[in-house]
């Protein structure tokens, strides 16, 4: 077909190109196609497709800045009002730049496949990088998948790098040959989980972050003031410099004290501007019951005289040096896995008889406490855990905190037929996975210690034993944070063992009664955690009271009155939160 | 907007029949679909086998799948068809039938009442995703199921990856159109050839960009005779019969625009149309911007007092990079790009 072209037409009106505010462009490839083809004579597009394809491109047409289109384009999944809240927030008031701190088993990572999900419907995202610890990697992966029908892709090889949607781990991405292809890309959005990893801004993984070119920006972490608002700034400042001003100005207007911040009130309107905090028990987030059994145990005669060796070396040690705090930490924990297992023992002692000079009077009395180990035979907690096991014939897992005591676990489960699975922070990403998809299918019990504590959801198991315990609230809350959380659909039981007449039994106390934590659904732990330790830290204070106790009765004197201030700071935290809607 | 199962439905069965893909099984709830080989190769990636079957001629075997609009009340419909399936023992029928889907339907999902063990701890999982390659990549795409009866059920709503994948299909097979208007089957008899009007049509997308997004859509069409512009070209598009053949006893009239001059055309019409509308987005995109730079500016503005002049120059290029961020996140601009355009024979009016 030949065309014709009269120039002869009026010419429209004269009118001036009208300007806009905005620069406009205009895509014209299309056009070049359409010529060529013209040119060509064909091929033709079919008129229904191209019906069809206007119907579809109407159909998702976003047709407003401020309303969230994600939650029509996801099946499957409806979010709770506060991960909605957040998203919509993270959209309008933060333009996609923000820490998302929620309290563990929130769902922080709803929140950022909600918020990536609409920033990819909306069409301003394309490339992401997603970096988060090296056992994360394929959780996320599939639940970007199944949940938000988001295509992202693990990490393996040096292609992979190339796909548009990228999960991670921020260890293997801030090095070589990595690090430079990925600094000299760009990325539309980057999420980074488990975000107080990058607090320290002389470390190579934050100015690697502080060094990737990014649009929005997600930070995901659940302890984002544990101890020192220096570290608050440096996460803030990753994201956006400047926003609490420089340090100096940061210093000056909200620090006292590495711990202590001062104007609260201005700080935390500061904070809001980059930061959200769910907490549980706020809003209408409904979990399930805490269930607490404590279950006390008589320790045989062996295992008495076994403890309380140890204890009187233990105490008569600390006397000798004068009461030096520091360089009595392997003694501390001597005491504590005295508790757990006599593997546990026994390992850290002959440990500490290979550092000791040979002719040093000590030596003889731990010989004596070896011997002692020796004399043990049974396990009473060991014992007992297999008869709950038993009785409830349901999964479960087996906290503990020391690696002898899970090593001699999984020995003992399986002398006795029960399937059980290891977890523990030593073990690579695929040896994790793999641990876990057993503790799925197959295993009955998985037996981990705290190191596995962080990052693993356990929804399909509801009971937890609390083989021993960390001195530490918070670690005890990671526990629970496992397996109590969103998508867990029974009521959790936990199981405490604590062996009576000896330290652990005042632990317990502590925890369970003082600061009820095992039932604290109120969150706002970490906020008694804070005032209370603006001195000292808790699990050091129970240590030097451990310590320095002379008598029993002077060691329950110390620690209820630690129980008291605890208690004390509770139920303030409770007042204020009802004050403050 | 979104669609309802209905919508979408329409959509899928519009885009099949398109393709002339063989219905199997139809209902308001599913269609069970064995694809043409054009449409075949839209959908299912599997450029490999396309490539061998065109080097070798080997006769192609297309994959066939059942695309569930209604999940939830499909598979009720499966229990209900399955309960009185199952006493007759009709499981192992061979042919395929919604019976015989619905039977395997449920009890891969544990749903039946006599189905799976409840709950035993030590099971084994029949998770899909449980295989060795899910352990190592996180998630494996489904790999098609060959041969007669093996029919992978889909479920095709708004939001999922197939129906957006059929949406691209459908864009790729139909963006550049060149069509007549039928005449009817009178206009072959009569004496005089009816007069026929090009048209430059184009479904312009126009994108409104800061750190946040508005989209609109605007179906133009400009008579290449005239220079007329038409501005909901589409409907009327849509109300007419439209045929790819060139129809017998009608002629064409001359062009007094050539199709880039149409477009300047229309791009001009488009421009004046959008320099009306209210730009106090982009203003408050700006101030937002402005006040970002602003700290920005603040903050570095301390820090570059360093004296050392090698970190000096670190800072400043830190600086530089997180200027040009913050530009790229909350500039605004309008973008205009198109869906679909092409070449249209109107009957002269």
């Amino acid at each position: 077909m030949t065309q014709l072209s009269r120039n002869s037409l009026p010419q429209v009106e004269g009118q001036a190109a009208p300007l806009l505010p905005v620069p406009l462009s205009f895509e014209r490839n299309w056009l070049q196609d359409l010529e060529s083809r013209l040119e060509k004579g064909g091929p033709w597009g079919d008129w229904k497709c191209s019906r069809l394809a206007v119907q579809g491109e109407q159909s998702g047409l976003v047709t407003s800045f401020d309303e969230l289109q994600c939650t029509k384009h996801l099946s499957g999944l409806s979010p709770l009002p506060h991960q909605l809240d957040t998203a919509h927030k993270v959209l309008f008031e933060m333009s996609g730049r923000a820490i998302l701190a929620d309290e563990v088993g929130l769902g922080k990572t709803i929140e950022a496949g909600l918020i990536l999900k609409e920033y990819l419907v909306r069409g301003l995202v394309g490339k992401v990088l997603i970096l988060v610890p090296a056992s994360l990697v394929l959780q996320w992966v599939r639940e970007l998948n199944a949940k938000f029908g988001i295509t992202a892709v693990a990490q393996k090889k040096a292609y992979s790098w190339g796909n548009d949607i990228v999960v991670a781990s921020l260890d293997t991405a801030k090095r070589d040959p990595h690090k430079e292809l990925l600094l000299s890309s760009e990325y539309d959005m980057l999420i980074i989980d488990e975000a107080h990893k990058l607090k320290n801004k002389k470390s190579t993984n934050y100015q690697f972050v502080q060094q990737l070119r990014k649009k929005y920006c997600l930070l995901l972490t659940a302890t984002p003031v544990q101890n020192d608002l220096g570290e608050l700034f440096n996460l803030i400042t990753l994201l956006k410099p400047g926003q609490l001003g420089n340090q100096g100005d940061f210093a000056a207007n909200f620090v006292v004290d590495k711990r202590q911040p001062k104007n609260e009130v201005q700080l935390r309107g500061e904070l809001s501007k980059v930061m959200i905090r769910n907490r549980r028990g706020e809003g209408p987030v409904n979990f399930t019951k805490r269930k607490v059994r404590n279950i006390p145990l008589i320790l045989s005669p062996e295992e008495k005289a076994l403890y309380d060796g140890v204890t009187a070396f233990v105490k008569d040690t600390y006397q000798e040096s004068g009461g030096n705090l520091s360089s009595m930490l392997s003694l501390v924990t001597l005491q504590r896995e005295v508790c757990s297992s006599r593997d546990a023992v026994f390992i850290t002692l002959v440990n500490l008889i290979k550092k000791l000079p040979a002719d040093s009077p000590k030596r003889d009395r731990m010989m004596e406490l070896l011997q002692s180990i020796r004399t043990v035979k049974t396990n009473t907690k060991a014992e007992k855990t297999m008869e709950l096991i038993r009785d409830m014939n349901e999964k479960v897992i087996v906290f503990t905190e020391y690696r002898a005591t899970q090593e001699y676990l999984l020995q003992y489960f399986r002398d006795h037929g029960l399937q059980c699975v290891p977890y523990s922070g030593g073990m690579n990403r695929g040896k994790k996975d793999w641990m876990m998809d057993l503790f799925r299918g197959r295993a009955q019990v998985m037996i981990a210690t705290e190191a596995g504590g962080e990052g693993i959801n356990l929804q399909f198991c509801h009971h937890m034993i609390n083989f021993d315990l960390p001195w530490n609230p918070m670690r005890v809350e990671q526990r629970i944070g496992r397996v109590h959380r969103l998508g867990q659909q029974n009521d959790v039981v936990i199981y405490n063992l604590s062996t009576q007449g000896t330290i652990e039994e005042h632990i317990l106390h502590l925890l369970h009664e003082k600061i009820n934590m095992f039932e604290m659904v109120i969150g706002g732990l970490d906020v008694i955690l804070e005032r209370f330790e603006q001195k000292e830290s808790l699990e050091k204070s129970l240590y030097k009271i451990m310590l320095e106790a002379r008598s029993d009765e002077e060691l329950r004197s110390s620690l209820d009155h630690i129980g008291e201030s605890l208690s004390g700071l509770s139920q303030e935290a409770r007042k204020e939160s009802r004050a403050t809607p | 907007m979104t669609l309802t199962a209905q919508e979408v439905r329409k959509h899928v069965m519009e885009y099949l029949e398109a393709t002339d893909c063989t219905i199997i099984e139809v209902s308001p709830l599913h269609v069970t679909v064995k694809l043409s080989p054009r449409a075949d190769r839209m959908l299912t990636d599997r450029p490999y086998y396309w490539g061998f079957v065109e080097r070798t001629g080997a006769a192609p075997e297309t994959l066939s799948f059942t695309f569930v609009f209604d999940p939830e009340q499909y598979d009720h419909a499966a229990a209900q068809a399955a309960a009185p399936a199952r006493t007759r023992s009709a499981v192992n029928q061979p042919q395929v039938s919604l019976n015989a889907e619905a039977a395997a339907e449920p009890a891969a999902a544990g749903t039946a009442p006599d189905g799976a063990p409840a709950g035993g701890p030590p099971g084994v999982s029949a998770d899909p995703q449980d295989s060795i390659l899910a352990r190592y990549f996180g998630v494996v795409p489904a790999l098609p199921r060959l041969g007669p009866g093996m029919i992978r059920r889909e479920d095709v709503i708004y939001g999922s990856k197939r129906l957006n994948q059929i949406w691209a299909a459908a864009r790729d097979e139909g963006k550049c159109l060149q069509l007549f208007e039928d005449p009817g089957s009178r206009q072959r008899m009569t004496l005089f050839s009816a007069a026929y009007e090009p048209w430059l049509g184009v479904c312009y997308k126009v994108e409104m960009t800061c750190d946040l997004k508005r989209e609109e859509l605007h179906f133009l069409g400009i008579s290449l005779t005239t220079g007329k512009i038409a501005t909901d070209f589409g409907s009327r598009l849509d109300r007419l019969e439209l045929t790819p053949r060139l129809p017998e006893n009608i002629h064409i009239q001359p062009y007094d625009l050539s199709v880039s001059g149409g477009a300047d055309r229309l791009e001009s019409y488009l421009t004046g149309q959008l320099a009306g509308m209210d730009y106090s987005w982009a203003e408050q995109a700006r101030e937002r911007l402005k006040l970002e730079l602003s700290i920005v500016d603040l903050y570095y503005a301390e820090l570059l007092k360093e004296p050392d002049e090698e970190k000096k120059q670190a800072i400043e290029e830190q600086y530089n990079a997180r200027r040009t961020e913050t530009a790229w996140q909350y500039e605004p601009q309008v973008a205009v790009s198109a869906v679909t355009y092409g070449l249209f024979h109107l009957r002269s009016s």
